[in-house]
């Protein structure tokens, strides 16, 4: 199982919006394809899954403030 | 969190590789600044993913309060004489062949702080003569003199900001001026013939097509070789907001407007900024970049945003 997590960003920026995950839980996904949209005061960004595999748990929401580091999900 | 509600095609990938945290460790553990942290640069991660950083000297705190930009406002303390040294490490390390070096603005010191531009740029061309250096300068409050000091030292590419268009000065540089800047890129020209020269502009600061195009021509004016244009993002809610958010197509129209009024080469893109993918930028107008010493790990998140964007290598 791999945890997605929130890269690190720029310095003093420490935290995203969830606003969109690409996928549901169960699906299955390739690594590189766009998993889950984020919203920082500068941009939206859209995070890549890091593996391939199948989306086993989606841990945020929609609309919630996650943490750089934060484990978004897990993939396995 | 503020956001400007930003439109579907100011997105970016979230890049997260190994050499983004290892340019992360390496700038930290150097304590060596860079504007890429300081804007708070939505290209960081892109950046830092390629060991690609823009380097910022004579510390991280300002004399200017520019309406635009995140950096620290506030009284500067003294020149780092180890700062120098330690850039050059950064450059080993992350194994840079086009190193890009900026400033904060320092009207505290009686030079401008044009002695330390001199003396990074000095110490890199002592580890390598293939390195290639661009620089970013300040105004130096319009003294002539300082700007020939840090052109003396032979950089590659001379950069300055016009940053926006005329009208707009007061309100996005006070402090500097419009044709203040456009005559230190004209001096630069004009005193370093083999110099590349170049220049960029944020949009979205409320100004008219109008002024932009003008704006362009102005910068042209001064025999500048490179313009880069890119969209404002406001970095905090104490800067000034966004007024508009150009959309691709408009950005494809400028680098068309640029490249027929005589830019050798024009980055046009919501993304682009003045030293985002400098060394591509570089290269298109001629200048001979040795391959890297260090070769990234291949990474298919990876994406150039400047193509994607429609303003093309």
């Amino acid at each position: 199982m791999t945890d997605v997590t929130l890269p690190p960003l720029a310095q003093g920026v420490d935290k995203a919006n969830v606003s969109y995950w690409h996928h549901n839980v169960g699906d299955a996904i390739k690594e590189g394809e766009d998993l889950v949209e984020l919203v920082t005061d500068k941009a939206t960004f859209n995070l890549p899954a890091p593996i391939s595999g199948v989306l086993k748990e989606v841990l945020v929401s929609e609309g919630d403030a996650v943490k750089v580091g934060q484990t978004l999900a897990k993939i396995g | 969190m503020q956001n400007d509600n930003f439109p579907a095609w100011l997105k970016k990938r979230l890049i997260a590789n190994q050499d983004l945290f290892e340019t992360k460790e390496i700038l930290s553990a150097l304590k060596v600044n860079t504007v890429c942290e300081s804007s708070l640069c939505p290209n960081l991660n892109e950046c830092f993913s390629r060991r690609f950083a823009t380097f910022l000297i004579l510390g991280n705190v300002c004399t200017r309060s520019c309406g635009f930009c995140s950096v620290l406002k506030d009284s500067p303390g003294a020149v780092d004489p180890d700062e120098p040294a330690r850039i050059v490490e950064a450059v080993k390390r992350l194994g840079l062949k086009y190193v890009v070096i900026t400033s904060v603005t320092r009207d505290d010191l009686a030079d401008g702080g044009a002695g330390q531009f001199v003396k990074v740029i000095e110490q890199i061309k002592k580890i390598s003569t293939s390195v290639k250096i661009e620089v970013l300068i300040p105004d130096f409050n319009g003294e002539g003199y300082l700007a020939d000091r840090v052109i003396g030292s032979r950089p590659d590419i001379v950069g300055h900001n016009i940053e926006t268009v005329e009208r707009l000065y007061p309100l996005v540089r006070p402090g500097a001026g419009y044709e203040r800047s456009l005559a230190l890129l004209r001096a630069v020209r004009s005193r370093s013939a083999g110099t590349v020269t170049k220049s960029g502009i944020m949009l979205g600061l409320g100004e008219t097509d109008d002024e932009v195009i003008g704006a362009l021509n102005d910068i042209r004016s001064t025999g500048c070789d490179i313009v880069t244009i890119g969209q404002y993002l406001r970095p905090g809610q104490y800067n000034l907001p966004v007024k508009r958010f150009v959309d691709p197509q408009k950005f494809t129209r400028y680098k068309l407007i640029g490249e027929e009024i005589g830019f050798k080469y024009v980055a046009s893109g919501p993304f682009v900024r003045s030293s985002y993918f400098a060394d591509v930028y570089s290269a298109a107008v001629g200048l001979d970049i040795k391959e890297r010493s260090y070769k990234p790990k291949e990474s298919r998140h990876d994406r150039c945003d400047i193509a994607a964007s429609g303003s093309g290598r």
